[in-house]
């Protein structure tokens, strides 16, 4: 139900890369920038890792580097990380390559199970992206130099395009997409998304009780409802959705909900509902 | 090498001096409006934005090294045109954005070769000083003609050769425009980036670009845009005419004469 939708967000922003730079050429500067800061209008837009690590290299906080964190944070409260699930051009190439991967696996190798992610805890996975944007940040304030930047996937990608529009030729910098691409085609399937984007990880922190999550109704399972497990095995973070709902990898991507076979998981959180899916009445009850 | 790897340990470990916060000191210039360097690879978040939207395709991006994906002129290539649309657009602030006014903007100064500029040539040799014809003086002054804040950064002392007065703001159109090849006789020293004695600094780069005009040129390639220009630039009358495909015949008589 979900998927078509998320397919065409996911494919209209990777369109959208390539377009705003044609138009910029033709002189239309109704959208301009890339994912690292984009104005849509007078709305100025800056992924929020970018302008904590500015915070912290340039030692100061102006009221342009606020502003520009505040939309992204915003949506993030909102709606959980639709940036990450629903948005994001390196996602789309992180599900392609699970997709060669599945179809190797089924063709060559004859095995359709669904392959486990490397780090299966969601904890260990979570410790992983958080050290890593704690370290990136430290070092971006000891050197003075926004280092997290040169390893932001969708910033890459876009600007890549903006290149490629505008001199046609790619930068030194696609090769740690190729490269991390690669890895998880070969090696370790998703390991970008879930152990170290800086910029999935810091909006995963914005997160309230209104916020929009997966929610299995009003009953909270321990143990998942049915024996296949559809929800688990359809999930791309390697959650078990049926009580991970609420986790900080969650990009809210709406899979499980899809693959449940009983429609038990569904959207909550932004409909007054709380992290355990009650009602505002039934709180107070 | 071994003294240099001395000097390095103590600048870091005696002074406490950042160690890699003199590597980006790379002579390039900033876009106009660009903060000190320090704070500007501090705040530059590498977004391109100043790219994007310079309608000359003036604005480069650097490559690989500690200052990768920032922006900077090169203006042997390209010079800054001063239409003040980047400073507006910068999100962080690394390009001072209430900058509008082309005036104020201090991206270096120009400094001029007096051993190369033709101008310069002229008035020491008051002659055409080399038999080959190849440095030829000459009344040249390209440089305070294209110079868009003419008479206040350069002027033209005793109406014979250039000078580069204190009101530069560094744009490098004159730097663009030089005739003189491959090194120029006018270079930008940038602003706030130390080694004020290596203006001419991309004399390597420079020279890399003239070779390969001059490659295409020899091997009867036809030539395109910047290069096709630069060409055009050189064409020089006291020289050999050059020869033009297109059918042209050089009258015999004037009509009317």
């Amino acid at each position: 139900m979900y998927t078509p939708y998320r397919r065409a967000a996911q494919l209209i922003v990777l369109a959208l890369m390539f377009l705003v730079p044609v138009l910029n050429v033709h002189e239309i500067y109704a959208v301009t920038g890339t994912f690292y800061a984009i104005n849509i209008g007078r709305l100025g837009i800056a992924d929020p890792v970018v302008i904590l690590q500015a915070v912290f290299a340039a030692g100061e906080l102006t009221a342009r580097l606020g502003a520009a964190a505040v939309f992204p944070v915003f949506l993030a409260l909102m709606l959980g990380r639709v940036w990450c699930g629903w948005m994001c051009p390196y996602h789309l190439l992180s599900d392609w390559a699970v997709w060669i991967r599945r179809k190797f696996r089924a063709l060559v190798r004859g095995k359709t199970e669904v392959e486990p992610l490397p780090v299966r805890k969601a904890f260990s996975a979570n410790m992983s992206r958080y050290g890593f944007l704690l370290l990136g940040t430290a070092v971006a304030g000891a050197i003075g130099i926004p280092v997290l930047n040169y390893l932001s996937a969708p910033g890459i990608l876009s600007t890549e395009a903006m290149i490629l529009v505008k001199s046609r030729h790619l930068s030194i910098e696609f090769g740690f997409i190729g490269i991390i691409w690669l890895l998880e085609l070969t090696l370790l399937p998703r390991f970008w998304c879930r152990m170290f984007c800086p910029t999935g990880a810091f909006l995963g922190l914005f997160r309230g009780p209104f916020t929009l999550r997966i929610n299995p109704g009003s009953v909270s399972p321990r143990n998942p409802c049915c024996k296949e497990n559809h929800c688990s095995a359809a999930c791309p973070m390697g959650l078990a959705p049926y009580r991970e709902g609420h986790d900080l990898l969650c990009t809210n991507c709406g899979r499980c909900v899809d693959a449940c076979a009983h429609g038990r998981l569904r959207f909550a959180g932004f409909k007054g509902t709380d992290a355990r899916g009650r009602t505002r009445q039934e709180q107070r009850s | 090498m071994s003294s240099g790897i001395v000097d390095f340990l103590k600048r870091v470990v005696l002074r406490g001096e950042n160690p890699l916060a003199d590597n980006y000191r790379e002579n390039r210039l900033r876009p106009p409006g660009a903060v000190s360097e320090e704070r500007f690879i501090a705040l530059c978040i590498r977004c391109n934005r100043c790219l994007e939207v310079c309608p000359y395709g003036s604005i480069k991006r650097a490559g690989l090294g500690p200052e990768i994906g920032t922006p900077y002129v090169l203006p042997e290539e390209k010079a800054c045109y001063l239409c003040m649309a980047c400073p507006r657009l910068c999100p962080t602030g690394a390009l001072e954005t209430g900058l509008s006014n082309p005036e104020r903007v201090r991206m270096g100064r120009a400094r001029i070769n007096t051993s190369l500029c033709y101008s310069h040539l002229f008035l020491e040799h008051d002659k055409v000083p080399d038999a080959t014809g190849s440095k030829i003086g000459a009344l040249c002054n390209t440089c305070y003609n294209v110079c868009p804040h003419q008479d206040k950064a350069i002027k033209l002392e005793q109406n014979l050769f250039p000078v580069v007065l204190d009101d530069c703001v560094g744009c490098g159109i004159c730097v663009e425009r030089c005739p003189v090849r491959p090194a120029r006789a006018i270079n930008v020293i940038p602003a706030g980036m130390g080694r004020v004695d290596e203006a001419g600094f991309h004399f390597g780069k420079a020279r890399r670009h003239f070779e390969r005009a001059s490659a295409a040129e020899a091997e009867g390639k036809a030539l395109k845009g910047e290069q096709l220009l630069d060409r055009k630039y050189r064409i020089d009358g006291s020289r050999d005419v050059p020869e033009f495909k297109a059918p042209f015949k050089v009258p015999e008589t004037l009509e009317g004469w």
